[in-house]
């Protein structure tokens, strides 16, 4: 059976104690509070990451080993590279540890992360715009990608456009599909015009 | 997916590698590799195997998603280098589609070893979907074969688990199977296209193709809400073409009659009308009396005309928000989850005034102009045909200047409208966070922040200025010069080649006045119409949308209830891919207490949502004494389920109103009753207009634990056989928790009770308990068998005592 995540906040006496009659105890809870607030961080020294044959990434921290990990942006947009969380790979994934900075870890297992999270965080730049359409409650949406030509349609009610800086815009599709425009100052001014209604 | 979408040269490969098209158990098409590079594939399901065939990644093809989807380009053009890997079905498990933040990523055990197979974006998340849960059936079945088999061979009854079921023939296994099989059967898919364009449909619930939508058939629709008003309308139009009529007839006798019949003293002229010769005072005197007669029968057409107009616009703007509203109360919680409140205010409130806006001052309009454009050139060209070809050289530069000019209006006034929504919810957001804003000193921070939209709101208002004098300008100009050059050719006439008189001259010019307005019309109207069929099909959008959740047919009512409740294998999942119950089997006897406990999130609101009907399972079912509570009534669920939820909302008005909302017949004494029994009666005699105090949103404040006490007081007074209580009492102190628990325990008497609680003391008169985690079930039992199995119950148990001991050492 899983572990039973929510309750895991207090957890006295740790896992395998007997809980028993014994009484509370300040300082084990202080102690525990301390190892909840703590950060592992992973680094070229503690932690060795290897290529899985099925496509992922095992991880060797100390005496864990894990098969699978997964491997997490905490700022996806801001700071990309910063602030790594490494997953266990189940469906309530916990925390292993935190790379601070992609730096910290040899250059091919940063290549290995980074292939990881590309995966994860799919989203085709859009360098070109052909054409927008817009007409009862959508827009459709004719652009050239990274990734090849793409023509996706979004909902204009919701919030499909979000501006994720003064230039940066994240677009998601009716399926949630996303498309990102990193700069749209560096569209032309004609290929702005028509994305106007979005700016 | 669909049969035919298989292109043959797939079909080929994999009747190479021994899978035949009948073999196909499901099926599913996908657009990336595994190394998330768009690729066409297919992800195909045997009994015995998983096949992926896929093409190499080519990134000069055209990705269409949903909305540009058509039939024919879902078909994968089958000229491509396909691949094929064959997974044998012995060695793969755990076959998975896990979301990644935008596309999932397909994954198997294959001999131990997670593998990763494929990717693909959300369009096919669906198809997907289906295809693990029909890999996982025809493995669990598979299995379960192997056993059977195994016991089998043994020779000998099985004497372990009791099996529920007794052994079946082949056959029913072989058939049990064969159901498993969703290839080939497309009914969930077939409504997914339009027929008409073959694009697949925006919104599935919706079957209407926003493409293929005409905007004649939208236009017939809103001509429909108007035909109550029939004669009001006819009226309306009278007015109109009255007001054309005279204002064509006003140049004429502005000018020719007043200037060269009168002024001119044309005897001829008087004799028409019997007047005497020389008597021009009379005559002037009539004309101008004509002339003033004209004006005021206008100005009094203005105003009947404004008298029906109004009548038919709030009629047909009533009907309109009529219309909406009640249909958006039909519809399921799942519309609301799905769509921004408050864009939904917005189309009740404003696209019914905008459509109607159009029918009554834009259509209309539409015609006078057209036919004042006509009359007028038609007077004209009988006046002087070389002077109004003058006029219609200009007319194309009129409206080439608003064709070109008003697209920039239209973008700077949506930018207008941005800029007042993010200084409005900015406002809002300051106010209801004032508290917030205050306690973190950051209220500089906050007018700099407001202040930078508002002067964004300044700017775009200052460039939809800046247009509007450009277009303005540009059009006097315009009329201005062709007036002077008019005004040239027809003074030559007069005074050179004497071929025209003066008054004739100014009838000309007042034509020339009156072609004005209907251009200026014109070079608008399209947007207008456009804007205002948008704001059409919006509306049409709600009105037209079938709830998800519908009544049966011929529903069953429930007679003389006992309470009993049943789940049997019940999914569901608020997203196709994120399950959040997984085949859960639970049985509720009448007349007991269940409760439900599980960290947050694991599913238990969502299982109490479910037996409401709030939403439907995606598979399995519920039901209530042996029914189906999808054959039964609205009314017979609802008056014998109440529910008691985390989320209080009260209503506008009196306390008393919020107690009785699912029975306003209720006496006072019941309600006094209802409010004694949810321990809420007290503080409401401490307020001072007592049951008749006003509350809600524009009432007085209350707490959350009042709240909380005034909706269990309105579970109660609706005295159903059925009582839900979600975290009922959570935000409640302990010592009205405790006053609630005590009528609780008088409340469950005679009714079937789930409740679900964080705190398991409000648990502790619960007959029978399970633990729910991560939508599965993991416990159950009574208080005393859960302590003793030692596993999560217990250990939560623990928990909460050492948190009061901890309470105690305070």
């Amino acid at each position: 059976m899983p572990g039973f995540g929510g309750f895991r906040g207090g957890r006295p006496g740790g896992p395998g104690k007997p809980f028993g009659e014994e009484e509370f105890n300040l300082e084990q809870m202080e102690k525990e509070t301390e190892e909840m607030l703590k950060m592992r961080f992973l680094d070229k020294k503690n932690a060795e990451f290897t290529a899985t044959g099925g496509g992922f990434v095992s991880l060797k921290v100390g005496d864990e080993e894990y098969a699978r990990v997964q491997v997490v942006r905490m700022f996806p947009f801001t700071d990309p590279d910063h602030y790594i969380s490494i997953r266990t790979s189940d469906e309530n994934s916990k925390e292993i540890g935190i790379i601070k900075d992609l730096k910290d870890v040899p250059k091919e297992t940063a290549e290995l992360l980074i292939a990881q999270m590309n995966l994860r965080y799919f989203t085709p730049v859009i360098t070109k715009i052909i054409n927008i359409k817009d007409e009862y409650g959508y827009a459709y949406f004719d652009v050239v990608t990274d990734r090849g030509q793409c023509r996706f349609t979004i909902n204009m009610g919701g919030s499909s456009v979000v501006h994720l800086s003064e230039t940066r815009i994240l677009i998601s599709d009716v399926d949630e599909n996303r498309f990102e425009i990193p700069d749209v100052m560096k569209l032309s001014a004609a290929e702005r015009k028509k994305l106007d209604l979005f700016l | 997916m669909k049969k035919d979408l298989f292109p043959k040269a797939v079909l080929k490969l994999l009747k190479e590698n021994g899978i035949e098209e009948e073999d196909i158990f499901a099926a599913s098409a996908t657009d990336m590799n595994t190394d998330c590079l768009y690729a066409d594939g297919f992800v195909v399901v045997t009994l015995k195997a998983l096949a992926i065939v896929m093409s190499a990644p080519d990134d000069t093809e055209i990705r269409s998603f949903k909305g540009y989807m058509s039939k024919e380009s879902a078909i994968a053009s089958s000229d491509k280098e396909w691949t094929v890997k064959i997974y044998d079905l012995k060695t793969t498990e755990n076959l998975k589609a896990e979301p990644q933040v935008a596309c999932s990523v397909l994954t198997a055990d294959i001999d131990g070893v997670t593998y990763r197979l494929t990717a693909f974006s959300n369009l096919y998340k669906r198809e997907m979907h289906q295809l693990v849960r029909t890999f996982d059936k025809i493995c669990m079945e598979t299995k379960a074969a192997e056993k059977l088999e195994g016991k089998e061979s043994f020779g000998k009854e099985g004497t372990g688990r009791p099996e529920p079921e007794k052994p079946e023939s082949p056959e029913s296994k072989e058939e049990r199977i064969q159901k498993l099989k969703v290839y080939g059967k497309d009914e969930d898919n077939k409504d997914e296209y339009c027929p008409t364009c073959g694009m697949m449909y925006p919104d599935k619930s919706r079957k209407v193709c926003p493409r293929c939508m005409d905007r004649r058939s939208i236009f017939m629709r809103v001509l429909g809400y108007f035909k109550p008003y029939k004669v009001k309308i006819a009226g309306l139009f009278l007015c109109y073409i009255l007001t054309a009529g005279l204002n064509l007839v006003w140049p004429y006798l502005n000018g020719t009659i007043l200037y060269d019949k009168v002024l001119a003293k044309n005897n001829a002229f008087l004799e028409k009308f019997g007047i005497q010769d020389g008597e021009f005072i009379t005559a002037l005197l009539m004309v101008v009396l004509t002339m003033l007669m004209a004006r005021i029968t206008i100005i009094v057409i203005g105003m009947i005309q404004g008298v029906f107009a109004a009548k038919i616009v709030t009629s047909v703007v009533r009907d309109m928000k009529k219309s909406i509203f009640g249909n958006m109360g039909k519809l399921s919680i799942s519309f609301f989850r799905s769509r921004q409140t408050g864009s939904l205010m917005t189309r009740v409130m404003s696209d019914a005034d905008r459509i109607t806006g159009f029918f009554i001052d834009g259509l209309p309009t539409i015609f006078i102009s057209g036919f004042t454009i006509l009359v007028s050139l038609g007077f004209m060209f009988s006046i002087k045909w070389q002077m109004t070809l003058m006029v219609l050289v200009v007319i194309p530069f009129i409206m080439l200047i608003g064709l070109k000019l008003r697209p920039r209006i239209w973008t700077q006034f949506g930018h207008r409208h941005r800029a007042e929504r993010a200084v409005n919810s900015q406002v809002n957001d300051n106010l209801t966070g004032a508290r917030v804003v205050k306690a973190f000193g950051q209220e500089k921070r906050e007018t700099t922040r407001f202040e930078k939209n508002n002067s964004r709101l300044r700017e775009a208002e200052m460039s939809i200025v800046g247009t509007q004098n450009l277009v303005r300008g540009s059009y006097s100009g315009i009329f201005e010069i062709l007036n002077i050059s008019v005004w040239l050719i027809g003074v030559y006439l007069i005074m050179v080649t004497h071929e025209i008189e003066l008054g004739i001259m100014i009838t000309f010019v007042g034509y020339i006045g009156q072609l004005q307005g209907p251009i200026n019309f014109f070079s608008r109207v399209f947007h207008w119409w456009s804007d205002s069929m948008n704001s059409a099909q919006r509306m049409f959008e709600i009105i037209d949308s079938v709830p998800e959740i519908r009544e049966a047919e011929h529903p069953i009512e429930l007679e003389n209830p006992k309470g009993k409740i049943e789940l049997k294998n019940v999914s569901f999942g608020y997203e196709v891919n994120r399950p959040v119950l997984k085949e859960l089997d639970l049985e509720i006897k009448e007349g007991s207490m269940l409760g439900i406990v599980g960290r947050s999130g694991a599913g238990k609101t969502t299982l109490v949502n479910l037996i409401s009907r709030m939403y439907d399972p995606q598979e399995g079912e519920i039901l209530i004494d042996g029914k189906n509570i999808k054959d039964l009534s609205f009314k017979s669920l609802r008056r014998n389920v109440a529910m008691v939820s985390q989320e209080t909302y009260i209503f506008m008005g009196t306390v008393e109103e919020n107690i009785a909302y699912a029975n306003p017949e209720a006496s006072h004494a019941d309600v006094i009753r209802a409010a004694k029994l949810a321990s809420a009666h007290e503080f409401i005699m401490r307020m001072p207009d007592g049951y008749d105090t006003r509350i809600g949103s524009s009432g007085r404040e209350l707490s959350g634990g009042e709240k909380q006490r005034i909706s269990i007081a309105r579970a109660i007074l609706s005295n159903p056989k059925i009582l839900i209580l979600d975290e009922a009492t959570a935000s409640v102190d302990t010592e009205t928790e405790r006053d609630i628990q005590r009528s609780i325990s008088y409340l469950i008497k005679g009714r079937t009770t789930i409740s679900i609680a964080h705190r398991l003391s409000t648990l502790k008169d619960a007959d029978y308990l399970v633990v729910i985690d991560n939508g599965k079930i993991t416990e159950r039992g009574t208080h005393k068998e859960l302590e003793e199995l030692k596993g999560t119950y217990y250990k939560l148990m623990e928990l909460q005592r050492k948190a009061l001991a901890l309470k105690g050492i305070e």
